[in-house]
């Protein structure tokens, strides 16, 4: 529980297990890819088309040639511009089409790997790690999927096929094209080292001023009772500011950058036409060739420049794609063989202990007994160990002594699917999903019609208020849309498992965040639904442990006393004396 | 801090930045235009050196030009990078201030009466606040495009009037034609961003109800509803990204068409010797630059739009009114009454308290606790009747006097990045036996323990390690550190066991009990309600009982809230 400095994150992909991955993925798009592929080169090749015949109409003139060779110089860029946009367009519809349902595939992988993972282990990781995963990182890949993938590849094939053009005028001036790589080279290798930090730096003074704000804007009430909200103020400013110095120191870096690309043009540039003129004056090659040569080069200005200035991007998108990959590749859990029994039978739980830390344990030597319909309660104090015991009971905590089954079958031996719908767990975190009040309810059973869905609402009384919402089942909730009260949210809770209809249920304090006014509606919705089936509740409301057939009493992590209400009162021990406490007698 | 007054309108926003901004902007626009219009002499320079050196085979020529190429590249390099830091510098501290100014307005002292989602808000100060700097940007690289096109028309006319006007009057011409699919291309990616963005929020909204999702084994449904809006998203995504293919085929193809016409007419022009090689050269290659910065100004009517929505978003925020009315009274005693008062959930409700009392608030109706709690805050005025502190009406009082008099804490809990101790006592104001006191009166003791670092251990943003009791206690030990003669809390152990909560009221009473120090305990808590000196039961709107928590469990409706 206590806050921890170093997360255990989840795993993320090496690079060659993302590409591997990536690759995978997008193979068994064949077609679409080798179309793309095919495209690609033609689109590269017709743009080497212009420029070398500008080339040659250099010449032509210089030579004082027909007008109709002229003409057919221009007809043949006339032609290559229309075949280099074929097959652009092409090339990048194509390409969409064998990335997008490979990435559509990864993030659902995903997802499903991340509702599959265990809650400790997305605890142990945080939360924020894996939200981030499904969501920037999704966004991000799928977004940069749209144009900086094309832009990218566009370029790296007319950067590729301009180098051969020049080497095909002739060799010479191709060495003198190259020759500005190393400056370019030079420029990446001065900048990277020195921005990548800053880069990591910025994303973080993003990321806390951010913080700064989402803490002031949802606690602005608190802040401005506790006269707070001007201390609030300056951190925003400061982090903002922060976060701003950064930012800027990056670009002048990224500027000084651009110098060095700069740099290598004119080199260049000048070495083109150096070598063109030495060249031309030994007769080796036209005027037109030269020309052709310093226009390929210029040309090149462009692309280069976008490839640098997506480099970046580039490399955000492969890093958030190895930590989608990261997910992905996780192994999928052990899931139980056994089938799920068919008859009801007692939830037992022998001599179970668990401790979180090892050495501390929280839970020791329990045994419990639920008989199908019979209704259990827990109390004691806070730290008693009452929740680890439901989480146990409920099997989604492995406990880490003694052992857990339904109707003489182990927990472990049992497919998670299987032992959810024979046991269920509502706990003190409530959650309103997005969607549809209908969406809440038919989270457990997506085939359920409305006629179910209406007699688990009422069952559990909330068919009067959900009726009376301005679209009924049809309203949206959760998220921005219409607001219901954490009461109102437990109320939709309990009605999945009216509507789920398990054997036995776990109720951890599930009325505890309703406030006190909206507690005795939850609490009859509560009880309604223990009705008919077996049930293990925590209760922190005594009421609730007043009607049970039988209390467990716990404390330091043991059952100290157990019984019915009557016997346990009449006992005198340490549930006589919660009780006064509880009446305030 | 920012003082300037709220600009009425959008515009007024937009033009405000330019304007106390406008001596850096101009610097930034002129150096900007310099390193645009170098740019555009490249090709023309290029044309010269082929007609001057590689022509002839002058070495001196090659020299001299060569050197004039090194030197339009020196001016062009520097140009954009001074240019470009200046402006950048101007658009970041704008985006800097213009958050500040959001959070400012949303973390007034009297509040904001938006409503907005802090979401909303959010992206307020961050998105649209980047959208308002950069129409700076915007502006300044129009300026700078907008010179270069000038520059190349004029160097176009002076090396050939008929190839001047085919390329002033084609390449816009091209530009506007490629245009023709962007409205469907912003149909499409808008489609897409939007579905993208819809199956993101459903992926991290069933992840942060994982728990919940894992208790009931919804998580094969969960996987299902994820799995069709990912393939609305690849399907829109396709049809975005094709379009975008498109576009980038036909200005391709365009532009290439184009190129053909001037070779076409430039290459006779040139074999009629009415132009030199040279010149060819450098027409065509100002033909294929003279895209870039015209593509420029092209994209300012759209960068206006968007910057203008967000800048009138802004606005209608900064002009919403402050959540909490004030005045310029202050309050003669500390004495908290309710007169006749109608709001949702009351019905001419009165109520008063004694100093030195602590007064139990059973209420029945949820509706009507939270109407009084934010009656109380002075965020919700009364629909009739008086709220009033010290005989004056709490929105006659300034809101120094009625922060120094009155605290009322929430039940909703919020809780702040920092330690455990700058979370109970946020001023610094306690030594570490007070605190101990406080920890102990609110039963708090175990969360301190939780960590070896005790007081001073990390607290993450709104302690979400922390069970919803841990919260309530850190809360509540939080309240009952400032001396205030007036707390009202409301629903301050609801997640909290029995035995705690007995605890806790001793430590309240034990806290606020002593001097002239008021306490309004909402609740139905009988714990709680027991250490009260008076309780009142208030139901449909207005009190209908009166007496000690003893006294009035006789009271059958009484005993049936608070009983059960």
């Amino acid at each position: 529980m206590s806050a921890t400095t170093e997360r255990d994150i989840l795993p993320i992909a090496t690079r060659a297990e993302t590409s591997a991955l990536a690759w995978r993925l997008v193979k068994s798009h064949r077609l679409p890819l080798i179309l793309s592929t095919i495209s690609f080169v033609i689109a590269g090749l017709a743009a080497l088309v212009a420029p070398w015949m500008l080339g040659s109409i250099v010449d032509l003139v210089r030579e004082d040639a027909a007008p109709a060779d002229i003409n057919r110089a221009a007809v043949i860029i006339a032609v290559a511009a229309l075949v280099g946009a074929l097959a652009t367009w092409v090339s990048v519809a194509c390409l969409a089409r064998a990335g997008e349902p490979a990435l559509a595939q990864l993030r659902e992988d995903v997802l499903d790997k991340a509702l599959a993972l265990d809650s400790a282990r997305v605890e142990a990781a945080g939360t924020g790690d894996l939200l981030s995963r499904v969501g920037d990182d999704a966004r991000s890949v799928a977004e940069s999927l749209t144009e900086i993938i094309p832009t990218l590849v566009n370029s790296l094939v007319l950067v590729g096929f301009t180098a051969v053009g020049l080497f095909a005028l002739d060799w010479r001036l191709g060495i003198a094209g190259l020759c500005a790589v190393p400056f370019y080279v030079l420029g990446l290798r001065w900048y990277l080292p020195r921005s990548g930090p800053f880069y990591a730096r910025e994303r973080v003074a993003q990321g806390e001023r951010a913080q700064a704000l989402v803490s002031g804007l949802q606690g602005a009430a608190t802040l401005r009772a506790y006269s707070l909200e001007g201390g609030q103020l300056e951190v925003i400013t400061r982090r903002s500011d922060e976060a701003r110095g950064i930012t800027v120191t990056v670009f002048a870096l990224l500027t000084r950058f651009f110098a060095r690309s700069n740099r290598a043009e004119v080199i260049g540039l000048c070495l083109v036409l150096g070598t063109g003129f030495w060249l031309v004056r030994a007769d080796e090659v036209t005027v037109g060739a030269v020309t052709a040569a310093a226009l390929y080069f210029h040309r090149l200005f462009n692309p280069i420049g976008a490839l640098l200035f997506i480099f970046d991007q580039v490399q955000s998108t492969g890093a958030s794609l190895a930590r989608l990959a990261g997910v992905a590749q996780m192994p999928p859990a052990p899931a139980g063989t056994a089938t799920t029994p068919g008859e009801p039978g007692p939830l037992v739980l022998s001599a179970v202990g668990h401790a979180y830390v090892e050495g501390r344990p929280v839970l020791s030597d329990v045994t419990v007994t639920i008989a199908p319909g019979e209704r259990v309660a827990v109390v004691g104090a806070t730290g008693a160990g009452k929740t680890t015991l439901g989480a146990i009971a409920a099997g989604v905590l492995p406990p880490t002594a003694g052992a857990a089954t339904l109707a003489g079958v182990s927990y472990d031996d049992l497919a998670p699917a299987g032992l959810r719908s024979r046991v269920a767990l509502i706990s003190q975190d409530f959650h309103v999903f997005s969607g549809t009040v209908r969406d809440a309810v038919t989270l457990v059973d997506e085939a359920a019609d409305d006629v179910s869905v209406r007699a688990a609402l009422a069952g559990v009384s909330a068919l009067g208020w959900v009726d009376a919402l301005p679209d009924g089942l049809d309203t949206r909730v959760g998220g921005g849309a219409h607001h219901l009260t954490p009461a109102q949210a437990q109320q939709l809770a309990l009605a999945r498992i009216e509507l789920a209809d398990p054997w036995f249920v776990v109720l951890d304090e599930a009325t505890a965040e309703a406030g006190s006014s909206g507690a005795r509606d939850l609490e009859q919705a509560a009880l309604a639904v223990t009705r008919g089936r077996g049930s293990l509740v925590v209760a922190h409301r005594l009421t609730q442990s007043e009607s049970a057939d039988r209390v467990l009493v716990m404390h330091e992590g043991r059952i100290v006393e157990q019984g019915s209400h009557d016997e346990l009162l009449h006992a005198g021990g340490r549930y006589a004396e919660l009780w006064a406490a509880w009446s305030g007698a | 801090m920012v003082t300037s007054p709220i600009p009425p309108t959008a515009w007024a926003l937009l033009l405000r930045g330019l304007m106390r901004n406008r001596w850096p902007m101009a610097a930034s626009f002129a150096l900007l235009s310099l390193w645009q219009v170098c740019e555009t002499m490249v090709p023309v320079m290029i044309g010269v050196i082929i007609d001057r050196a590689v022509t002839t085979g002058e070495v001196r020529e090659l020299v001299i030009t060569g050197l004039g190429l090194v030197l339009l590249f020196t001016v062009l390099s520097y140009g954009y990078r001074f240019g470009a830091r200046i402006g950048f510098g101007v658009v970041q501290r704008e985006m800097h201030e213009v958050r500040v100014e959001i959070a400012a307005h949303a973390l007034h002292r009297r509040g904001a009466r938006s409503n907005l989602m802090p979401g909303e808000t959010l992206s307020l100060a961050t998105a649209d606040a980047e959208m308002v700097g950069l129409v700076l940007r915007s502006i300044a690289f129009t300026v700078a495009a907008f010179f270069s096109v000038v520059v190349a028309a004029v160097l176009l006319f002076s090396i050939d009037v008929v190839l001047g006007l085919v390329v002033v009057i084609g390449v816009p011409l091209v530009l506007l034609l490629a245009q023709v699919v962007t409205p469907a291309i912003s149909r499409r990616t808008e489609h897409q961003q939007a579905t993208i963005a819809e199956a993101t929020g459903v992926a991290t909204d069933l992840i942060k109800g994982l728990r919940v999702l894992k208790g009931i084994g919804a998580e094969a449904v969960a996987g299902s509803r994820y799995r069709r809006l990912s393939q609305h998203a690849r399907t829109a995504s396709i049809a975005s990204t094709s379009s975008y293919g498109l576009m980038t085929g036909l200005t391709a193809g365009l532009s290439g068409l184009f190129l053909a016409v001037v070779a076409l007419i430039a290459g006779h022009r040139a074999l009629s010797g009415e132009i030199t090689v040279g010149e060819l050269v450098a027409v065509v290659g100002l033909t294929q630059y003279l895209a870039e910065p015209l593509g420029m100004l092209g994209d300012i009517s759209a960068h206006a739009a968007r910057s203008h929505a967000s800048a009138r978003r802004i606005v209608t925020f900064l002009h919403t009114p402050p959540l909490v009315e004030a005045g310029g009274s202050s309050a003669g005693s500390h004495e908290l009454t309710l007169r006749g008062v109608h709001a949702p959930g009351m019905d001419g409700l009165d109520l008063t308290s004694a100093p030195g009392e602590i007064l139990g608030l059973a209420v029945a109706d949820p509706t009507t606790a939270g109407s009084l709690v934010r009656l109380l805050a002075g965020e919700l005025p009364p629909g009739a009747g008086v709220v009033a502190l010290g005989g004056v009406p709490l929105a006659e009082l300034t809101t120094d006097s009625r922060h120094a008099q009155l605290l009322v804490s929430p039940h909703h809990v919020d809780l702040f990045e920092g330690t455990l101790r700058s979370n109970v006592d946020p001023l610094s104001a306690l030594d570490d036996a007070a605190l101990q006191t406080l920890l102990e009166a609110s039963s708090a003791v175990d969360v301190a323990a939780l960590d070896p670092a005790g007081l001073d251990q990390p607290v993450s943003a709104d302690a979400s390690t922390w069970s919803g009791g841990q919260r309530q206690r850190i809360a509540l030990a939080r309240a009952l550190a400032v001396d205030i003669p007036l707390l009202v809390l409301h629903d301050p152990t609801t997640a909290v066991d029995a035995v705690t909560e007995h605890r806790i009221a001793a430590g309240i009473r034990a806290m606020r009990g002593t001097g002239r120090r008021t306490t309004w305990l909402v609740t139905s808590s009988p714990a709680l309600l027991a250490q009260a000196d008076r309780v009142v039961l208030v139901r449909e709107g207005r009190v209908v009982a009166e007496g000690s928590h003893h006294d009035l469990a006789h009271d059958a409706a009484y005993a049936e809230l608070v009983l059960r």
